[in-house]
């Protein structure tokens, strides 16, 4: 079954400032939606406040999954129905091992070990860090796969991804890219990434890219619209807020 | 006093060594039970201890382990009995491991008990009644493998185990000193560590008694040239648990990890004492005192750091943290210096309040239920002392921790 996830009219603000100022988008299960824009377009908002983290408060709009409502759920419920944030800086949580943490979140505990080790190898983590603690003294990069680890048990509906190339080197980033791209097939997801850098788009094949200024979509279209960006910018996208 | 004091005089006067036992049950008898007017009693519930529901027992009483206690044993590469404060089971199959039953006063600082101890009203009834030391000595150069599991059940209405663990040079170890029973008991256990020039010892003291015990206990580890202590306490059980845990750097280069915790529910009181002494120079101490109140309960951290003239280069560090699960529970955190040399590093933090707000967060947006969230970070925080352990051991503990968790009733704000 298509399952759609439907951003409208969002309006976030942060620390008193409205960052998100009528953001919309529309998206398809089995599709990949890249998010690109300078720093302080908003495109980390995004990727909070659709997780609900308690810093970003919501002053408008609707984000749903299949019409159910998301802003209206806590941050548990949202990602029941389907959403998962990979954070561009994942926390650490001293204490907890990842399996429990997968475990508690409803993860099917058959086999559920092996099946970290193989989410990990796919993206050339290795297993061993998964015995650690969640994200403590892992690096940068190791973090960003340890999200992977989750994302490939979870399976999601829906993804967002905030940066997830960010602290990756190039063979990791193609390890990351082909195991989401797999994801589209495998169960079907939707994947909404953020990102600065084309790298990652290469093997990540976009169906849609959308350039984000000013707290808002300023223009989509297919792949080559990264052509576009990676020739002239985005100052031909830049919109200013008086 | 009545029914405690003679079964008291009557114990002591029924071992080999009663002349040394009376001087310290006669420092007892001066000083008499702490007040709640004195400073570091006075969150004590001392109104509740009444010693006349206690007796000495002369010998140990027959119980049944635990099923926990059995699991441990099992898993552990030797284990010494003690019952009631008697150790029943001193065989080690261990080659460069012996235990011995030490009928003397002595103290590991060379001191004899009654003196070193002279200030410490339950140390003294330690030096009084304990039937004798338990003492585990690791030869120089060994390294154990496997855990030793020290069991401590106390069966009768109380009990004062005593034990000294000594490392010669070189020499490796892991030990766990469980607690368990204790119903309606009085249990003062007095432990010290003499750990040698370049040896280690990682040590878990886990202490599970029923919730109804008196745990009055008190731990020192005297560190030699380049030695390394790792501790981990762990409280549970008790009305009122006492844990003053102590490391005196003597030697050079030594270091001493120390991490406590605890977990309060009903109307425990949790209350936890440390002194980290640096004798010698370039030594280092590491503190972590992390703990949750529920219900009614309450904790307190009260933490010295003491650096001593001359012990240069010395780096010392103190964090506290204590997590509020009800807002009846109440937790009151104490950080003290006293440095006498100025070529140190000396740190400490300390913080009251509910469970990090971003952490639960990211643990709820995988799905995971904001009750079972909480229970995740916390549970964390018994984790993160059990990193000593090899991963089997752990996990059971892990494990059992979980079962108490289970019970506890978590109200954040």
């Amino acid at each position: 079954m298509t399952s759609t996830l439907k951003i409208e009219g969002l309006r976030v603000e942060v620390a008193g400032k409205e960052v998100l100022r009528g953001f919309d988008l529309a998206m398809s299960s089995g599709e990949v939606h890249a998010i690109m824009g300078p720093n302080g377009s908003g495109k980390s908002t995004l990727a909070h406040a659709l997780a609900g983290h308690p810093g970003y408060k919501v002053l408008d709009g609707s984000v749903t999954i299949d019409d159910v409502e998301l802003l209206e759920l806590s941050a548990t419920d949202r990602a029941r129905h389907g959403l998962l944030l990979a954070l561009q800086q994942p926390m650490e949580i001293p204490g907890v091992r990842p399996i429990d943490l997968l475990v508690a979140a409803g993860a099917n505990e058959a086999n559920l070990r092996e099946r970290m080790s193989d989410e990990a190898r796919s993206v050339e983590l290795r297993p061993d860090v998964l015995d650690r603690f969640v994200n403590v003294d892992l690096s940068g990069g190791e973090r960003k796969r340890a999200e992977m680890v989750q994302f490939g048990i979870l399976r999601p509906k829906f993804a967002v991804l905030d940066e997830i190339d960010s602290g990756l080197d190039v063979d990791a980033l193609g390890a990351v890219a082909r195991r989401l791209r797999r994801a589209t097939t495998e169960w079907d997801c939707g994947i909404m990434a953020i990102t600065h850098f084309r790298r990652l788009l290469l093997e990540l094949v976009p169906t849609m890219i959308h350039v984000v200024s000013g707290g808002r979509v300023v223009a989509t279209g297919g792949p080559e619209l990264s052509e576009v960006l990676e020739k002239d910018g985005y100052e031909p996208f830049r919109v200013t807020n008086a | 006093m009545k029914i405690f004091a003679e079964s008291a005089t009557s114990f002591i006067a029924s071992r080999p060594d009663a002349v040394s036992r009376r001087v310290a049950w006669s420092g007892f008898e001066a000083a008499g039970l702490p007040q709640v007017s004195d400073e570091v009693w006075r969150y004590a519930p001392l109104g509740d201890l009444e010693l006349d529901r206690f007796a000495v027992a002369d010998h140990p009483l027959k119980g049944e382990d635990s099923n926990f206690a059995k699991e441990l044993c099992r898993r552990a590469g030797m284990v010494v009995r003690v019952t009631d404060g008697f150790c029943v089971d001193n065989s080690s199959p261990i080659d460069g491991v012996t235990v011995d039953v030490d009928e003397s006063s002595t103290s590991l600082s060379g001191d004899i008990l009654s003196t070193h101890y002279e200030n410490d009203t339950f140390s003294l009834l330690n030096a009084a009644l304990s039937p004798a030391t338990t003492v585990i000595r690791i030869a120089a150069g060994t390294i154990v493998e496997k855990p030793i599991v020290v069991l401590n059940v106390t069966n009768g209405s109380s009990s004062f185990p005593r034990t000294h663990i000594e490392l010669g040079r070189g020499a490796n170890a892991t030990v766990v000193e469980y607690f368990e029973g204790g119903t309606n008991a009085l249990v003062v256990p007095l432990s010290e560590y003499q750990i040698g020039e370049n040896a280690g010892l990682q040590l878990i003291t886990y202490q599970r008694l029923a919730p109804s015990a008196w745990h009055v206990a008190r731990t020192t580890g005297f560190l030699g040239r380049d030695a390394r202590l790792r501790q981990a306490v762990i409280g549970m059980g008790g009305h009122y648990n006492r844990s003053r845990n102590d490391a005196q750097m003597l030697g050079l280069g030594s270091e001493n990890e120390l991490r406590t915790t605890f977990l309060g529910s009903g109307s425990q009181v949790h209350d936890f004492r440390t002194h980290q002494l640096h004798v010698a120079g370039r030594s280092h101490s590491t503190l972590l005192s992390k703990g949750a109140v529920a219900d009614d309960s309450r904790s307190v951290y009260t933490g010295l750091i003491e650096i001593e003239k001359g012990a240069k280069r010395t780096d010392a560090r103190q964090t506290n943290h204590n997590l509020l699960l009800s807002p009846t529970a109440h937790a009151d955190s104490v950080p003290n210096l006293d440095i006498k040399e100025n070529d140190v590093m000396c740190a400490h933090a300390s913080s009251v309040g509910p469970l990090d707000e971003l952490q639960r967060w990211y643990i709820e947006s995988r799905g995971v239920s904001r009750d079972d969230a909480e229970r995740l970070m916390i549970q964390g925080f018994f984790n993160e002392m059990l990193v000593a352990l090899p991963l089997e051991l752990a996990e059971l503990v892990e494990a059992d921790v979980t079962s108490v968790l289970a019970s506890v009733r978590i109200v954040t704000p």
